[in-house]
């Protein structure tokens, strides 16, 4: 009986150790929280009328390295344990046109779904960089939320130290709308009918400030 | 576009020329039937979306003339719902509630302040009242539409001016509504070109023969006493002169002016019926400006002329004359042409195609039949819905006590690609222009502009 007290206790203890560790592990993390100004995220699509753009600058989250992580030239090639979560109100995508944002805002399902949100997996260090402040050239794997589906996504992006503390991370990909169920928006206008192409390109800078307060938990 | 012109004038001649089945029923409010002439959705693969935003409660104050023409023009938005109304005077309101009979009626402008339920204010009382309300609706959280000019006076458009540049998490918008009008973008866009070649000088007139004065109450008079009237230039004019701004693509350096009390002359009034001035832009080019209340002869008008052609712009209609020695554009050609005397007037029309076959099925005006004034207020809605969002995103993700990323992000992006309209440059650039004009007619004196009485900071 005692003995059977004493493991359990001893078990409770290691639990708690180990629980302690993981809670120091993620602070000593290398943590990144989203600028508030300075990031743009550009959608680029095609139509049967002419190419149309829509562009945000509110991206909000958060990246992670692992402790003593510095984006500095001592960085080898290879992987990095890295996370991030990255999210962006779909509403803030603008074109310069009103009713062209609530058409694609109808076809993404924004009410439903009114963010888009990428959460990074696996981040690998292609090369050296050629100066000290970048850009660090990375292969990134992830996973893209979009109108609540989500894609697994690889795509090379690049790392800048723009300040001992901000760093700009941009990259771009090429996507099909109907690979999240959103239908490319067919709208009626005065003259007919307008297609848009199932074809977009994303392309983003994201910005972020090594302060654990810069923005809110994604 | 004038503000104590709330009637659409119609023309005999035009109704009479056009004076098919449809024409008489779109005058009379009915709906043109016209032949199917377009495939069918389902062949066409088109899907329908709903581009109208969401609701954004409005709240009115002031009932007048004009404020009833909003008012109604608010009434055929689909999502400007009005939920309150306001004046002092009981017959204005009670008639301005016609056209939103579930509105709460208000005497006090802040009972529609303190009304949660209102998202945004329409501030068309006399101007010199709306320093008081713009500012207390700005500080009370309201996005506002200011009917322009801003201010009877330079302190007050400052003190507003101030106001909107603190109260960022709010949109403005003046009501210089020809800003937001798809025809005025066009013409801007043609001007700006080159189209007339090198603007040499402009004029601009207004004339309605008509008193200005109401029996209805003594304070329904005050655009007849300086001390609360811009005057014709400040009330009627600023809209003209703005259009210059605009056109010429300048600030006015200087402002001359002539006025005079010719034909209301037993009334009391102290505000000229008549007046003239001469606006100076950088370069030589001047704008001259005319207004009376002393005839109606040829209404109103504005003419850019330039050393390849000409633009006349009235009705908000606009027709190009060109010199013979001006290049060849190539499209005139098949483009329609209207004859003025001995002149024949090129029709400058946005989308000259979709209008024709619109004329075609409704009226000769198809294209110009959604006002200026329609255009501002979807624009001021659109806009207030842009705005708002933009502020909660951000505030969900950011730290919203960071007014300056606040502000550099809603500069960076949001205002940037906002619905055109006049927002606080626009608006107070043009009240100071033409409040300065007014000052030159009254003291009959030339005024130099300084540069810094334009700027917002």
């Amino acid at each position: 009986m005692k003995t059977t007290k004493a493991c359990g206790s001893l078990l409770a203890g290691c639990l708690l150790v180990l629980a302690l560790a993981r809670v120091n592990a993620a602070e000593n993390w290398v943590a990144y929280s989203a600028s508030p100004t300075g990031s743009k995220v550009k959608i680029d699509g095609t139509s049967t009328l002419h190419a149309w753009t829509m562009e945000s600058q509110l991206v909000s989250g958060k990246m992670e390295f692992e402790p003593g992580f510095k984006l500095d030239p001592s960085l080898k090639p290879g992987k990095v344990n890295a996370r991030a979560q990255i999210s962006m109100p779909v509403r803030q995508f603008k074109s310069t046109k009103d009713a062209m944002d609530q058409v694609m805002q109808q076809a993404m399902k924004e009410p439903q779904f009114p963010k888009i949100e990428y959460r990074l997996t696996e981040l690998v260090l292609k090369e050296a960089p050629k100066m000290p402040e970048g850009p660090y050239p990375f292969d990134s794997k992830g996973e893209l939320v979009i109108a609540g589906v989500t894609n697994k996504i690889a795509m090379p992006i690049t790392l800048l130290r723009v300040s001992p503390t901000r760093v700009k991370v941009s990259g771009s990909t090429d996507l099909k709308m109907t690979d999240y169920g959103v239908t490319p928006p067919a709208p009626k206008l005065a003259l007919g009918a307008l297609k848009t192409g199932d074809d977009i390109k994303i392309t983003f800078d994201w910005v972020a400030n090594q302060r654990a307060d810069a923005a809110k938990a994604p | 576009m004038k503000k104590n012109d709330g009637h659409q004038d119609l023309n005999r001649r035009e109704f009479l020329s056009g004076s098919s089945l449809s024409t008489l029923m779109m005058l009379m409010g009915g709906v043109a039937i016209q032949a199917q002439d377009k495939p069918k959705e389902e062949e066409t693969g088109a899907t329908n979306y709903q581009t109208t935003g969401a609701p954004v409660k409005c709240g009115l104050i002031g009932c007048g003339a004009w404020g009833r023409e909003i008012i109604k023009t608010l009434a055929v938005l689909p999502n400007a719902p009005v939920v309150a109304v306001c004046d002092t005077f009981a017959i204005g309101r009670d008639r301005a509630q016609k056209s939103a009979p579930n509105a709460a009626a208000h005497e006090d402008y802040r009972k529609v302040l303190d009304d949660k339920e209102v998202q945004a204010v329409i501030v068309a009382t006399p101007s010199h009242l709306h320093r008081e309300m713009v500012v207390a609706a700005l500080q009370a959280g309201k996005h506002v539409y200011c009917e322009a000019p801003l201010a009877a006076n330079h302190e007050d458009a400052r003190a507003i001016a101030q106001a909107v540049q603190s109260a960022i998490k709010v949109h403005f918008q003046a009501g210089l509504q020809m800003r937001s009008d798809p025809q005025y973008l066009f013409r801007l866009q043609f001007i700006r070109s080159g189209a007339l070649g090198k603007t040499v000088k402009a004029r601009a007139q207004w004339q309605k023969k008509q008193s200005w004065r109401t029996y209805s109450a003594k304070e329904m008079n005050w655009r007849l006493q300086r001390a609360t009237s811009p005057g014709l230039i400040g009330e009627i004019g600023v809209h003209q002169v703005d259009a210059a701004i605009a056109y010429i693509n300048a600030l006015p350096v200087a402002v001359t002016g002539f006025g005079g009390i010719l034909r209301w002359t037993d009334d009391g009034r102290d505000v000229p019926d008549t007046v003239q001035s001469v606006l100076e832009f950088p370069g030589g080019v001047r704008l001259s400006y005319e207004a009376t209340l002393a005839s109606s002869f040829d209404a109103d008008y504005e003419i850019y002329y330039g050393t390849d052609s000409t633009i006349m712009i009235r009705d908000n209609k606009a027709w190009m004359f060109k010199e013979v020695d001006a290049p060849l554009l190539g499209w005139e050609v098949y483009a329609q042409k209207d004859s003025f005397y001995k002149e024949t007037g090129i029709a400058l029309i946005l989308d000259a195609t979709k209008s024709t076959k619109a004329a075609a099925a409704t009226g000769p005006d198809a294209a110009y039949m959604e006002s200026p004034l329609r255009h501002a207020l979807a624009a001021f809605v659109a806009n207030c819905n842009s705005h708002a969002a933009a502020v909660k995103d951000f505030s969900d993700n950011f730290d919203i006590s960071d007014t300056a990323a606040l502000k550099e992000y809603l500069d960076t992006s949001i205002n940037k690609v906002k619905t055109p309209h006049a927002g606080l440059r626009e608006g107070y650039q043009a009240t100071v222009a033409a409040l300065k004009a007014n000052e030159a007619i009254l003291k009959g004196q030339k005024i130099v502009l300084q540069k810094e009485w334009f700027d917002l900071a």
